[in-house]
């Protein structure tokens, strides 16, 4: 069967499936815990018999018993090196059981593993275990094909691809999703049509894990958006474990219920999965009497599609904007990033970008002295699972636009395709082979023209051809090709004709890279923001451009309403109310206030950053550096801690008041003569070792309590992590030390604080000691013979206080 | 996902902590601690910067127990879990899930480094969102395994369970990691089972039935 008479067979009439094999075959005496291909392979009458029933109660297909005849399945079994083997034997048992008037589907399912980017299976190693199953089924004289039970739309590429690069028979992709409407690594039921249908899938639709009335709504979802036919092969109800046995007890009768308002949903091709039987299919069957198929039709419509996401594109849409920061030219971090293999910047724009409004990020990784094709990989795997936003895959070269439209789980963008000849050939290709959708850059071999004219006739030529492929003209999205005015004014006028153009006679989608126009030029956002709503008027469709910039972002918003793209200016009024609760937030300097009490609040808040030149006018206007430690930080200090024992304030803030102190004391303390106070440099500080103990590598607690006593002017000398009994012991002999504070946080290290002790009080060594930790009490400092137990670094400060016989607030 | 050994790792998980559990560990108290803008901003910058840091990833396998007393639950000879509350937890199971969830090695050199040499305060801000991405990429995978399980009416216990807490010693941590493998997760065990990067966490929990009313 090829696929014209494939979908000529689903215009025609309600394609009935199959029902369930496993429970039918464990009522024919397939044990637990078998590998059924083998079974079915020992027992071939089960299987014959079965698909006979199912034929006589009126299917026009069944699927071959291989769901999990691939080598990582079988490979469970130790059956990996029979793959080929089994699945053409399992075909032709189908072939048997149909004869030759039935249509027997070459049934693919889950690998059991995860697929790269989101698991650890290679993806080409998933497109090759896939193609091995493939060959054998295609040996067994299959009609088509089916992918069902995909739980990972990019495991369900990987099979998609392994069945169009081995044949051209019809090939339908059914996914679970769950109760939540999406599939178990996240995509929903559009987004996952869009991304199959754009792939070359014949059908799309939706099986196993909800029963009937539930998978009735995704049918629902997919319907206005689906070219292909769709397909519902749902469960009898759903699943539970009655005396260690999975059953559904949907019966047949309420199952067949829900049959006719599938197919008025828009399901064309219909059957049954776990829990269904003969039965069900019979129900089926009388349901649908008298029904004709649904219409199997497109609808005008752009869209790109990331793993988790759809965004539309087109003139009914909101202006979609391209986040352009993901790429190295003159971003010298960036660029050191990628050399060094390493991706935080390209995670930080594209989060960045995202919540700045972006709908879609272009990425670029071209540059110098790196591999570019698997740089644009890497980014490409980790982008598709960071952020929902689709991607715009950006590249001159076609190797590299290849490989990451390949591995892409989504409907990508490509980035682009001119009139170039060697491009056009190349590309034209390549973009259909992975369904992208595409810019089309009006130009040629001989450069870029320099009227609109020229430049829309390109247009034509470059569509003419995409056509050939498939292409639609809402698959394409022309890019104006914005010059700078500051070398010719008349520049940007030759663009809004090529938008209006496209816009208003060919019917296609546009894009600008914005900030071109105004190159060369000051005040550059101006020029922008008046070129952006020029074009939008011509009907610009999308824009590449930087979404920090907040004035273009803000335009966007008004143009959205203006072209009543934004119902009910819904997200005009949603961005300015956030801007209007930040500029009502923004506390005003308190007027009046002498500089003592500037310092004060300087320590309350923790503003490290005036302390300073604070301190440095309070000692201009005569104060003496010991009265400012004596009467302003001291005290300032001390409600700090007051607040966070009222858990007014919470660590971070105590952290930043410490500091804030520190810098204080380290500006003040050159100029402390004979003070008699906490911060005085002739009053002897009480030295403390800290360490955390051996075997434990935990330290952030033990490093916070080091900078709070340092700052509440303690001699801190800090052993890190991991030290040994001696060292500690070693170590306060060297500095006396009148503490030794402890720290461990787990229980297998928490007995190291008592050897601690236990081997200093041995060695007769004068000192208190205190310990802390998440598993470690005042019971259990108390039973190993410390002096005291802190539950906070603020704790910590106080019991060092006390033990140092100091007055503790 | 099944009981033969094979062990799944899923190299990114978008595991987003409740906001109000990174400000609970701070000790932010709802009606008590009060804000001004800038420490907002600071505290929104900081949570922005720690998720952009943590690279979650994670790793489950199915096992099925082979014998269970009031006190014990064995997964096989030489794999005995000893627990009078782990082996409560796992009353109607005969089937375990083992589960281990990282944030990767970059937000714990990040958060060491601002600590000691840098901003403490966002230190502790990023040490707090290092530890609830942790926690809720445990939460993610219990919730993804579920819906697994789902397809065969079962589902995971309510509860999980990591060495470390109540009567479950830490020293189990060896267990877990040798069966899940997680040296392929980047992960090492210190002498005394602790785990590097020190911001991952592993679990227990147990498989049961999905009752009729669920």
């Amino acid at each position: 069967m090829n696929k014209k008479e494939f979908l000529q067979l689903v215009k025609e009439k309600i394609l009935v499936l199959d029902g369930a094999f496993g429970t039918e075959l464990t009522k024919r005496g397939m044990p637990a815990g078998v590998c059924p291909e083998q079974w079915v392979l020992e027992h071939p009458m089960a299987i014959v018999e079965l698909q006979r029933e199912y034929q006589k109660a009126g299917s026009a297909a069944v699927y071959t018993c291989t769901f999990g005849a691939n080598r990582l399945k079988l490979g469970e079994y130790g059956l990996q090196d029979r793959v080929v083997d089994m699945n053409r034997r399992l075909a032709e048992l189908s072939r048997q059981a149909l004869g030759p008037a039935g249509l027997v589907i070459g049934d693919l399912s889950s690998t059991g593993r995860f697929v790269q980017p989101f698991g650890d299976l290679p993806f080409e190693e998933a497109v090759e275990v896939f193609k091995e199953q493939v060959r054998g089924l295609l040996a067994g004289g299959v009609d088509l094909f089916v992918i069902e039970t995909m739980m990972d739309i990019q495991e369900a590429r990987a099979a998609l691809l392994a069945v169009k690069e081995s044949c051209d028979l019809p090939v339908i992709v059914t996914m679970t999703f769950n109760e939540d409407g999406r599939t178990l690594t996240g995509t929903d039921p559009v987004t996952a049509l869009i991304t199959l249908q754009s792939l070359g899938a014949d059908a799309v639709g939706c099986n196993c894990s909800t029963g009937p009335e539930k998978m009735a709504e995704f049918i629902a979802a997919m319907k206005p958006y689906a070219k292909v036919p769709l397909v519902a092969k749902p469960n009898a109800g759903l699943p539970r474990l009655v005396d260690g046995k999975t059953v559904f007890d949907l019966p047949p009768e309420e199952f067949g219920r829900y049959v006719r308002p599938l197919i008025e949903q828009g399901v064309g091709i219909i059957g049954g999965c776990c829990g269904t039987s003969p039965v069900y299919i019979q129900t089926i069957v009388q349901n649908i009497r008298g029904m004709r198929p649904p219409v199997i039709g497109g609808p005008e419509i752009g869209a790109l599609t990331s793993a988790r996401k759809t965004v539309f594109l087109g003139f009914d849409q909101p202006l979609t904007i391209v986040g352009e920061r993901i790429n190295p030219t003159g971003k010298k971090q960036l660029q050191a990033e990628l050399r060094e293999g390493r991706f935080s910047e390209v995670r930080r724009f594209a989060v960045e970008q995202a919540e700045q409004g972006a709908a879609v990020l272009d990425v670029n990784v071209g540059m110098p002295g790196i591999d570019e094709q698997a740089t644009m990989v890497k980014a490409v795997e980790l982008l598709s699972q960071l952020v929902e936003a689709p991607l715009c895959i950006d590249s001159s070269t076609p190797e590299v636009i290849e490989a990451a439209l390949r591995i892409y789980p989504g409907r990508a963008l490509l980035n682009s395709i001119s009139a170039e000849r060697h491009k056009l050939e190349r590309l034209l290709p390549v973009a259909a082979r992975y369904g992208a959708m595409f810019i089309l850059l009006p130009l040629s071999d001989a450069g870029v023209p320099a009227t609109a004219e020229e430049r829309c006739r390109l247009v034509g030529e470059v569509f003419a051809r995409a056509q050939a492929f498939g292409y639609q003209k809402w698959d394409i999205i022309v890019d104006g090709l914005v010059m700078t005015v500051s070398a010719d004014q008349k520049a940007a006028m030759e663009t809004l004709k090529v938008i209006e153009w496209c816009s208003r006679e060919l019917g296609c989608g546009t894009i600008i890279g914005l900030s071109n126009v105004s190159f060369g030029l000051p005040e550059r956002s101006w020029i922008n923001g008046a070129f952006l709503a020029m074009a939008v008027d011509r009907g610009l469709t999308m824009a590449i451009a930087n979404p920090a910039g907040e004035m273009i972002m803000d335009l966007k918003a008004a143009l959205d309403v203006l072209t009543q793209k934004d119902p009910n200016s819904q997200g005009y009024i949603h961005r300015f109310s956030q801007v209007k609760e930040e500029r009502a937030n923004q506390e005003k300097a308190a007027p009046g206030k002498t500089v003592e009490q500037r310092i004060y609040d300087a320590v309350l808040k923790g503003d490290r950053e005036i302390i300073r030149d604070l301190l440095e006018t309070a000692l201009q206007e005569g104060a003496e550096a010991g009265a400012i430690v004596d009467e302003v930080l001291i005290p300032a200090i001390n409600e700090v801690g007051r607040r966070f024992d009222r858990k007014e304030y919470y660590l971070p803030q105590l952290i930043q008041s410490a500091e804030t102190m520190k810098s204080a004391f380290t500006f003040l303390e050159p100029k402390l003569v004979n003070a008699n106070n906490g911060g005085g440099k002739d009053k002897a500080r009480v030295k403390v070792v800290l360490a955390t103990v051996k075997g434990d590598i935990h330290d952030i607690g033990k490093n916070i309590v080091a900078l709070m006593l340092r700052n509440y002017n303690f001699e801190v000398h800090d052993l890190g992590k991991d030290v040994p009994a001696q060292d500690i012991i070693d170590k306060a002999k060297e500095t006396g030390a009148q503490i030794i504070g402890l720290s461990a946080l787990m229980t297998t290290t928490m007995a190291e604080m008592k050897e601690v002790i236990r081997q200093a009080k041995a060695e007769g060594l004068d000192c208190k000691f205190m310990i802390g930790g998440a598993v470690v009490n005042q019971q259990y400092a108390e039973e190993i013979g410390a002096d005291g137990y802190a539950p906070d670094a603020y704790g910590a400060v106080k019991l060092a206080k006390r033990l140092a016989g100091q007055a503790a607030e | 996902m099944n009981d033969k050994g094979q062990i799944q790792f899923l190299t990114h998980i978008p595991a987003v902590p409740p906001r109000a559990m990174i400000l609970a560990r701070l000790g932010y108290r709802k009606h008590a601690t009060v804000f001004d803008l800038d420490q907002r901003q600071k505290l929104d910058k900081g949570i922005r910067e720690g998720l952009l840091l943590c690279e979650t990833r994670g790793a489950f396998g199915r096992f099925k127990v082979v014998e269970r007393n009031e006190t014990e639950v064995c997964l096989a000879p030489d794999v005995t879990f000893t627990s009078r509350s782990l082996a409560r937890l796992l009353s109607y199971s005969d089937e375990v899930i083992l589960m281990a969830a990282t944030v990767g090695p970059a937000i714990v050199e990040r958060i060491a480094q601002e600590v000691t040499h840098g901003d403490a305060a966002l230190g502790v801000i990023l040490d707090a969102v290092a530890s609830e991405t942790a926690d809720a990429g445990l939460d993610w995978l219990m919730d993804f395994i579920n819906k697994m399980l789902r397809k065969e009416g079962k589902k995971l216990t309510e509860q999980r369970f990591s060495p470390g807490y109540g009567d479950l010693p830490l020293a189990n941590q060896r267990l877990i990691y040798d069966l899940l493998k997680l040296e392929r997760l980047g992960l090492k065990l210190t002498e005394k089972c602790m785990l590097i990067p020190e911001k991952s966490v592993l679990a227990i929990a147990g498989v049961e039935g999905v009752e009729i009313y669920e």
